[in-house]
């Protein structure tokens, strides 16, 4: 069971790191355009705690240095930090140098086929197999990386995505109830 | 019934969730999703539990879309010369 608090601590360290990397690259100047800041560099920090052990976490990183290239730069820098950094430095630098090129491989593909086709398994026609069929289509399309796992993946995916979106959520409130105290 | 089981092991591309495994998730969700720690283990069917998990996911990421509206609109506000809004500034700056 990992640490709770040290966990929303690193995503706090990071969330912070990530919205200066942002802001010197990029001018953020309209209220929509601090929301982005924000919520990209909590997404890139939640997403970096799991330090790419997960297949959320690297979909989730897939997914913003696809929406902007210049992103890759905020990636690699919260990737490459961080505690362990001289340890680990060269195997994260490796990992963001991959994600660079499976974004690129990634948003081809998509233009190809946007859902692969699940065959239908003709033996399992009992209406409870076909909810929990749907249900678990949903939910791939909710979790990050989702549609490329098979059954058991999907679950411990779902349950450590959750785990850290609770983390996320946590801190992100606590800070502004504190900003919002200033402010009433 | 136990034929389904087994071949359900064996195919690791199969995007079906075999029966063990919603077991399995069932307990570990339980300690997570208030929905679904009020009831009893063996009465949640698979595709409540699926369906709870969901909409929890769904839930948390329009908190974190309001969350991040507020933040962005506090720091609008905050340009007092406050000596807290300077911190809260550069906190998140």
């Amino acid at each position: 069971m990992c640490n709770s608090t040290m966990l929303k601590q690193e995503f706090l360290k990071k969330w912070i790191k990530g919205l200066h990397i942002y802001n010197n690259l990029n001018k953020c100047v309209t209220i929509s355009d601090r929301k982005k800041a924000i919520k990209l560099s909590a997404d890139v920090a939640i997403a970096s705690t799991r330090k790419a052990a997960t297949h959320w976490s690297k979909a989730l990183m897939d997914d913003v240095v696809s929406r902007d290239g210049n992103n890759i730069i905020l990636v690699q820098q919260i990737l490459g930090g961080g505690q362990n950094a001289e340890k680990n430095n060269s195997g994260l630098i490796t990992c963001s140098n991959r994600i660079l090129r499976r974004s690129h491989n990634n948003i081809m593909a998509c233009r190809k086929a946007r859902r692969r086709v699940v065959p239908r398994c003709v033996k399992s026609s009992s209406i409870a197999r076909k909810l929990v069929k749907n249900k678990t289509r949903v939910l791939k399309s909710l979790v990050p990386g989702g549609q490329k796992m098979d059954g058991h993946r999907l679950i411990k995916e779902t349950l450590d995505y959750i785990v850290s979106l609770r983390v996320q959520v946590d801190v992100m409130r606590r800070l502004a109830c504190a900003a919002e105290r200033f402010h009433p | 019934m136990s034929s389904r089981r087994s071949r359900s092991r064996q195919s690791s591309g199969a995007s079906r969730i075999s029966d063990d495994q919603i077991a399995d998730l069932v307990s570990r969700l339980q300690q997570l999703i208030p929905e679904i720690r009020n009831r009893r283990s063996d009465k949640v069917s698979a595709s409540k539990v699926l369906q709870e998990t969901c909409n929890y996911i769904r839930s948390l990421h329009r908190e974190v879309d309001d969350l991040s509206d507020r933040l962005s609109e506090l720091l609008e506000s905050t340009d007092s010369d406050s000596a807290q809004a300077a911190i809260i500034r550069s906190l998140l700056m």
